[in-house]
């Protein structure tokens, strides 16, 4: 029996939440991002502001070229992680098989449930725009890969100059005719340099790719060149997977200008380790290695990790771990461009408990406590310790 | 320097000197064990300037001296000889030692024995213990010191000499473990502690022969070390500095649940949890059930799980005192302390799943482990 999935995308969706907070923005062309003077790029756009040209990942710079009454819009990513809390779980009403594969993004398998994958997909879709006021766009298909690239068809071609809301079903048996004449770059896992290898054998779309022999795409692109053949001809059994297995947690920052003032480098670390203790104690997780990564200003990288003989979850342990690195890696005076930390060696397994956990550590614990619930509840920039609060200038 | 001694001999006293030998020396010197002539014993010595060991073999002294040898190709190389006489003869032009055994012979270069550290050495014996004691005394410490050095003073054994009473306790942060023990000839007026590196008790442990029925231990006093010697050999140890954490006071006076097993039931049963355990951290889960009723036993279960391998169930009729209890564990936490109980009998003692859970042989009270549980739930 042939599989049901649904991709959901959720259309443009920090303009949309950005648009319940405030109402005044629709219609007009407006993007969430960072500000241009701060090399700062688009989150997401508006769909008035896509008529300029703009996209998602170009430079606000840019951007407000192409659209000089461009609005921009801090992100509040709280807020969009809080909205997508909400639709995964009206995802997750209808069925647990629910892989979030992004904060607007999810795979559902929904085989063998009632109604048509039309009516499943329309009735999601009503429930999402009725109760959220969330507009959103499903691909329907047997696989996650034909899924995906049906949404982003069914998106590209709606009409209109709202959100696309648009709902694409490729039917079973259908899917190596479906994908044969989009352009090969629309197949996962063809990125430029592949994409124009392919073109000089003269393979310019998922079709073309589909007729070449397995066998001598396998030699000319190894095993990758295997999975291509199957791909092209809309072939994937990859389950939804509903425990995304987290390898590692990290958060990094690159500055508006280079930074060589230590104090300030180590007050940016404590405010990515409050992000990044946040996350892995949200998925109960604790991990036993730290690491650092220090950008310098010719873009050289270096990283440098510690394992730790504990797995560890708080802000304090990550911090310290991750000072110390950073007093060993950075030499006094040099400017950083980038600064990150993360955490892996990650472990569900519960927490060794100390011997000498005294009333202070377990208080500390709990101030750590009450910080994560302000967090969940009000978003990740609600509250900061102290010590990790920029100095305000006078 | 021109000595004979017998392979056998010379090979033994290497493996014994050779532990104290660091794998990258700070000192080219140090990574070379002294030779030299003592009446008609040839003594050999490895110091890495905190742990150092040196031990006698019998020899024929044909003409005194002393030079220091490369330890890896010199045990190496003994350890290749045939069991007969080796002939050992010092150039002192080239401080290169001409070794000849059977029809063998070979040239090995050498650095000046001048050169090698002074290792505090003889003096007093201050107190004496039976070996056997002292040994076990050790293996049942040791095994708790941390191995990192995040706090240095926790990879020490505190040794407390107080009255007839000498105490051993180290921990590494989530376990404990404290032995103590009566002196049969000594009684201390003042009390007497230090810190040793756990590494130089280990070795000190592994020198003690069954035959070596007293140890000397000879106490810090104008210098800051401690040592301990048997009939041919003689470890000198630096003492950690820094106040050894009190622990007295995270030792339980009270439990609600004891269960008492067999010890090797439960050592098998937490080998097999550990199996699969390693995938998680060797968390490994504990149940305990007080009998159904009066009479009957109690069980322990002991679980161990990876996700990704299976699974692993041992059930052990126990003897239960108090409340069911759930509880996880470090499951190397476990072994570590069963494997140097040599009791017929352990009792297990908790207060809950988030409190220190005592391990320690049944009726005795001069031996007691305390290890930290994991979180069950967050």
């Amino acid at each position: 029996m042939h599989r049901t999935i649904l991709h959901l995308d959720l259309d443009a969706f920090f303009c949309a939440v950005e648009e319940q907070r405030n109402p005044a923005l629709r219609g007009k062309p407006f993007a969430v991002g960072g500000r241009p003077d701060s090399r700062g790029v688009v989150s997401s756009c508006s769909y008035p502001a896509r008529r300029f040209g703009i996209h998602s990942a170009m430079p606000m710079a840019r951007a407000i070229r192409l659209c000089p009454d461009l609005i921009i819009i801090e992100p509040h990513f709280g807020e969009y992680r809080r909205a997508s809390r909400e639709v995964m779980a009206r995802l997750g009403a209808l069925t647990p098989l629910v892989e979030q594969i992004s904060i607007d993004e999810a795979f559902l398998d929904v085989t063998g449930l009632p109604g048509t994958p039309l009516a499943i997909a329309q009735g999601l879709q009503a429930t999402i725009r009725d109760e959220l006021g969330l507009p959103c766009s499903f691909g329907v298909a047997t696989n996650k890969l034909v899924a995906k690239i049906a949404n982003n068809v069914g998106k590209a071609s709606a009409k209109g100059d709202g959100p696309p809301n648009a709902i694409q079903v490729v039917p079973p048996g259908e899917e190596a005719a479906f994908l044969a004449p989009l352009p090969i770059e629309e197949l996962w896992g063809v990125g430029p340099k592949t994409a124009a290898r392919l073109r000089q054998l003269g393979v310019q779309t998922i079709g073309d790719l589909a007729r070449w022999p397995e066998r001598e795409l396998a030699r000319m692109f190894g095993k990758h060149g295997a999975d291509l053949a199957r791909r092209a001809r809309g072939i994937d059994e990859r389950p939804v997977e509903t425990e995304h297995e987290t390898k590692s947690v990290s958060k990094e920052i690159t500055f508006a200008r280079d930074v060589a003032d230590g104090d300030t480098l180590r007050q940016t670390l404590g405010s990515l380790v409050e992000g990044v203790g946040w996350r892995l104690r949200r998925s109960g997780l604790s991990g036993n290695t730290v690491k650092i990564k220090l950008r310098w200003s010719d873009f050289t990288t270096v990283t440098r990790q510690m394992t730790l003989p504990q797995a560890i979850d708080q802000d304090t342990e990550i911090l310290e771990a991750a000072l110390q690195l950073f007093e060993q890696t950075w030499p006094r005076g040099r400017p950083v461009r980038l600064i990150g930390v993360g955490v892996s060696g990650l472990e569900e397994a519960g927490r060794q408990l100390g011997l000498w956990e005294t009333e202070r550590n377990s208080q500390s614990r709990r101030l750590q406590l009450t910080l994560d619930e302000l967090r969940d509840r009000f978003g990740e920039g609600v509250i900061r310790r102290g010590v990790n609060l920029k100095p305000r200038r006078h | 320097m021109r000595a004979s001694v017998l392979q056998e001999n010379l090979a033994r006293g290497l493996s014994i000197v050779s532990r104290a030998v660091d794998s990258r020396p700070t000192l080219p010197v140090l990574a070379n064990v002294l030779l030299a002539t003592e009446d008609s014993r040839l003594k050999l010595s490895a110091t890495n300037l905190e742990l150092s060991i040196t031990t006698y073999i019998g020899a024929k002294v044909e003409k005194a001296g002393a030079i220091t040898l490369p330890a890896k190709t010199f045990a190496e190389l003994v350890n290749n000889l045939s069991p007969e006489r080796v002939d050992l003869a010092l150039d002192p032009a080239t401080q290169t030692v001409n070794v000849r055994c059977g029809t063998t012979n070979s040239n090995i270069k050498g650095i000046s024995a001048s050169e090698f550290p002074m290792i505090p050495q003889g003096g007093e014996n201050d107190v004496t213990m039976p070996g056997r004691l002292l040994r076990d005394m050790i293996n049942q410490t040791v095994f708790a010191a941390a191995k990192e050095d995040n706090r240095p003073i926790l990879t020490g054994v505190y040794t407390e000499f107080d009255g007839d009473v000498v105490t051993m306790a180290a921990a590494d942060g989530y376990r404990l473990a404290v032995r103590t023990a009566r002196l049969e000839n000594h009684s201390f007026d003042k009390p007497l502690d230090m810190v040793i590196p756990a590494r130089s008790l280990a070795e000190v442990a592994r020198i003690i022969d069954d035959d070596d029925e007293e140890v000397g231990i000879t106490l810090p006093g104008e210098r800051d070390v401690v040592m301990f010697r048997t009939e041919y050999t003689e470890i000198t140890s630096q003492l950690l500095e820094g106040r050894f954490p009190d622990f007295s006071a995270i030792i339980p006076k009270t439990y609600s649940t004891a269960t008492t097993v067999y010890t090797t039931d439960l050592l098998r049963a937490c080998k097999r949890a550990e199996i699969f355990a390693r995938d998680s951290a060797n968390s490994a889960r504990l149940f305990v059930k007080p009998p159904n009723s009066p009479g009957e036993p109690g069980e322990i279960m002991v679980i161990g799980r990876s996700a990704e391998r299976g699974d692993n169930e041992g059930m052990i009729d126990a003897s239960v005192e108090g409340e069911p209890l759930e509880a996880s564990f470090n499951i190397r936490y476990l072994i570590d302390v069963l494997n140097v109980i040599p009791d017929e009998r352990v009792v297990l003692e908790s207060n809950g799943p988030s409190h220190p859970g005592v391990l320690r042989p049944d009726g005795r009270d001069d031996f007691i482990t305390v290890i930290m549980p994991m979180s069950i739930t967050r």
